[in-house]
């Protein structure tokens, strides 16, 4: 796998947080830091990551532009959330509030909410950044596991990031057929259900699998720029047009300005759903 | 009542092998637990066979296959279950096949590979003399569920079975855990290594934080995932002393097989086997399928490598760059007994695959996401560059890999569980553990 490619150079440059490595990267969601990482460096974007764990400076966490933050095994969550009180908790909320973009998988997802209810029925706060709660309706429920496909808002996966849209309102509606390129796929695997508030979008609607809840069809949030979801997969390799989305997102947001990306060859990627949609019997 | 389940049994398992129905190696067993649920029991009462158990997430087969060999290179009399038959069904078909028409087992021992949930109903069933637990590493989530969820289940199962002698890896902390928390320590020993460690872990790793309390473990030396000579600074607790860590020879390539080797080779040392007989056994070590065993195919060598986890995908690249590997098959299919969740290969290591491979065909039911995985392993943008193929054909992938292979060289396999099924349908092996 030699390389001839000559890596083009760019001014621009992405400061991601990656939020507890160690702990909160399970099924592997390491995949979507590769995604990232790859994505902005074949377009000649230098892309700085920044782990953050227990006992990480704060000021690392204020100083990102773009965050990312995977599932984790329920003793680690643990640990996580006794060190997010310690005030990254405030830094994380600032930065969601003031549009940073982010993406949080299965257990970051609910962590963000108001509250996790655990199978014996011991609620654990969340941050209460997004308008979600989530409840494990007992150890005898079974877990809601396996491949997952969900139409998602057209303009998160149109390839360009300089649609208009008043914060926190997506500005068109989740088609309930699947277009060309506005469905995600994925793979689940959570004991928890995800019901959604007011104040917060749905990412997008179940087409195969469960989704938040397995009742109501929606999969996912949206809430300003950061995006939740329960589909590991990992999401951002296997749909590469939602990591364009978050870089296109970072990069608008720290050089204020619109920044078009360059368009990738993404013929492998596009391979690799079409044989998953054509699985899953999903026909667009 | 067993005599009969047993001559019933049997009958059905040559039928099933004569017109391949496949699954021979559980099905009479099967049977047998649902006509009579105390099968197990009832046809161990009848017999003196010792028994070994051994779990863990990688290096069953290898390990049971090690000491058998050991064993009967001391003249003993040992029976096994077939490598994936390690369910209850698998065990009682294991029993049952090797039992005679009186309903007993003549064997001395019986070495029986147990699946990681299935321990602790095996626990109930089962009286052995032996358990022997190798590691805990992520592995099918879909499936299994976490890993510190898994050590506690078999923490719980085995708190008060103060008889069983436990032969424990003490450089994988969630398994040494287990020894240090059950009372009777001296019925406790422990393998694990002394040598140069890495500094720095490889991504996949589980089990860091201190199974006691939850702080993170400090490492004096990390051999490969989280296995290492560990200690935690705030409670103090440590690797436990070393019954062995030294061996002379090992008849596998890999780190992970001189565990394996260790973790044998000390069930034996406590079974009384002297040094000699121990030695000469592994000298004619013929490992099983799939597990680094070479056949030939064509004309040309084919070493097929099972991989099915990221701290065992790791591990096998390692080894197989450490053989001067060129061209390389990587078969992933997410059947059951895969793991339906793929996402694991975002968790292995293979951008060290741009140092040494020349050749790669990915193939399976997963194929274009292991080649998304290689794609984004590479700096490069044009996947033509690389000589990576994609061909979810079993059949043609192996037949066009082979193709650039020269005669002096050998092609590696790294299958997932089914796909090294498939193989061996392929290859006409008809050799299986």
């Amino acid at each position: 796998m030699s390389t001839k490619y000559q890596i083009p150079n760019t001014k621009y440059s992405l400061r991601i947080a990656w939020l507890y490595p160690d702990l909160m990267s399970t099924y592997g969601d390491r995949g979507n830091i590769i995604a990232l990482q790859k994505r902005c460096e074949w377009r000649g974007i230098n892309v700085e990551f920044v782990p953050i764990t227990v006992d990480s400076n704060h000021k690392l966490l204020a100083n990102c532009d773009l965050l990312f933050m995977g599932g984790g095994e329920d003793r680690q969550q643990k640990i996580v959330s006794d060190d997010f009180q310690k005030g990254n908790d405030k830094i994380l909320r600032e930065l969601i509030e003031k549009e940073t973009p982010g993406l949080f998988i299965c257990g970051a997802y609910q962590f963000l909410g108001k509250y996790y209810k655990e199978a014996d029925g011991s609620i654990v706060n969340g941050l209460g950044i997004l308008d979600i709660y989530t409840e494990n309706p007992g150890i005898k429920t079974k877990r809601l596991i396996g491949n997952m496909a969900f139409a998602c808002h057209p303009e998160l996966v149109s390839g360009s990031s300089c649609h208009s849209r008043e914060s926190g309102n997506l500005s068109e509606k989740i088609p309930d057929r699947v277009g060309d390129d506005n469905n995600i796929i994925g793979f689940e695997n959570h004991g928890g259900r995800t019901y959604l508030g007011k104040n917060v979008q749905s990412l997008g609607k179940v087409l195969t699998g469960f989704g938040n809840n397995g009742e109501d069809q929606t999969e996912g949030a949206i809430y300003k720029n950061t995006i939740g979801s329960y589909s590991h997969g990992p999401i951002l390799p296997k749909n590469p047009q939602l990591a364009d989305w978050l870089i296109s997102k970072a990069l608008e947001i720290k050089y204020k300005k619109e920044i078009s990306l360059e368009p990738l060859d993404d013929s492998l990627e596009s391979q690799a759903k079409e044989a998953m949609l054509q699985r899953l019997k999903i026909n667009h | 009542m067993n005599p009969s389940i047993i001559l019933f049994g049997k009958l059905f398992s040559q039928i099933s092998q004569l017109f391949n129905f496949g699954n021979g190696s559980t099905w009479p067993g099967h049977i047998a637990l649902k006509l009579n649920r105390n099968f197990i029991q009832d046809i161990l009462k009848n017999s003196q066979t010792k028994i070994i158990l051994i779990a863990g997430t990688n290096g069953k087969t290898t390990t049971s296959l090690l000491l058998k060999t050991i064993l009967e290179e001391n003249g003993q009399k040992v029976i096994h279950n077939s490598s994936g038959a390690n369910l209850l069904n698998g065990l009682a078909s294991a029993l049952l096949l090797n039992s005679n028409a009186a309903g007993k087992i003549t064997a001395d021992y019986a070495i029986f590979e147990v699946d990681e949930n299935t321990l602790p109903i095996v626990l109930k069933e089962i009286d052995p003399q032996y358990v022997v637990l190798l590691n805990l590493f992520r592995d099918q989530l879909d499936r299994y569920g976490e890993v510190a969820s898994v050590a506690a289940k078999w923490t719980q199962s085995l708190l008060h079975e103060e008889t069983i002698r436990l032969i424990l890896n003490a450089d994988d902390p969630q398994v040494a855990f287990i020894g240090q928390q059950l009372f009777n320590h001296k019925n406790v020993k422990y393998f694990g290594l002394n040598e140069k460690g890495r500094k720095e872990f490889e991504h996949a790793v589980d089990s860091i934080y201190c199974p006691r309390c939850g702080n993170k473990l400090s490492y004096s030396a990390i051999y490969y995932s989280h296995l290492g000579d560990w200690h935690c600074e705030k409670c103090e607790l440590k690797r436990p002393q070393l019954a062995l860590d030294e061996i002379n020879f090992t008849p596998l390539s890999g780190l992970y097989n001189k565990y394996n080797t260790l973790a044998a080779i000390l069930t034996a040392k406590e079974l009384e086997i002297p040094e000699n007989t121990i030695e000469s056994a592994l000298k004619k070590f013929k490992p099983a399928f799939g597990r680094q065993e070479v056949v030939e195919y064509n004309g040309k060598k084919i070493q097929i490598l099972l991989t099915k986890n990221p701290a065992g995908f790791n591990q096998t690249l390692q080894t197989i760059k450490s053989l001067g590997a060129k061209n390389i098959i990587i078969a992933l299919n997410d059947g059951i007994a895969d793991g339906t969740d793929v996402s694991w290969i975002w968790d292995i290591d293979t951008e060290m695959l741009n140092d040494f491979a020349r050749n790669i065909t990915v193939t399976g039911d997963r194929a274009y996401d292991m080649g998304l995985r290689l794609k984004y392993s590479t700096s490069s943008l044009k996947i033509e560059n690389c000589k990576l193929k994609i061909e979810p054909n079993l059949n043609i992938a192996i037949d066009t890999a082979l193709q650039a292979v020269s005669q002096s060289e050998t092609l590696y396999i790294l299958p997932t569980y089914t796909a090294m099924l498939d193989i061996r349908k392929i290859l006409g092996g008809k050799k299986i553990l």
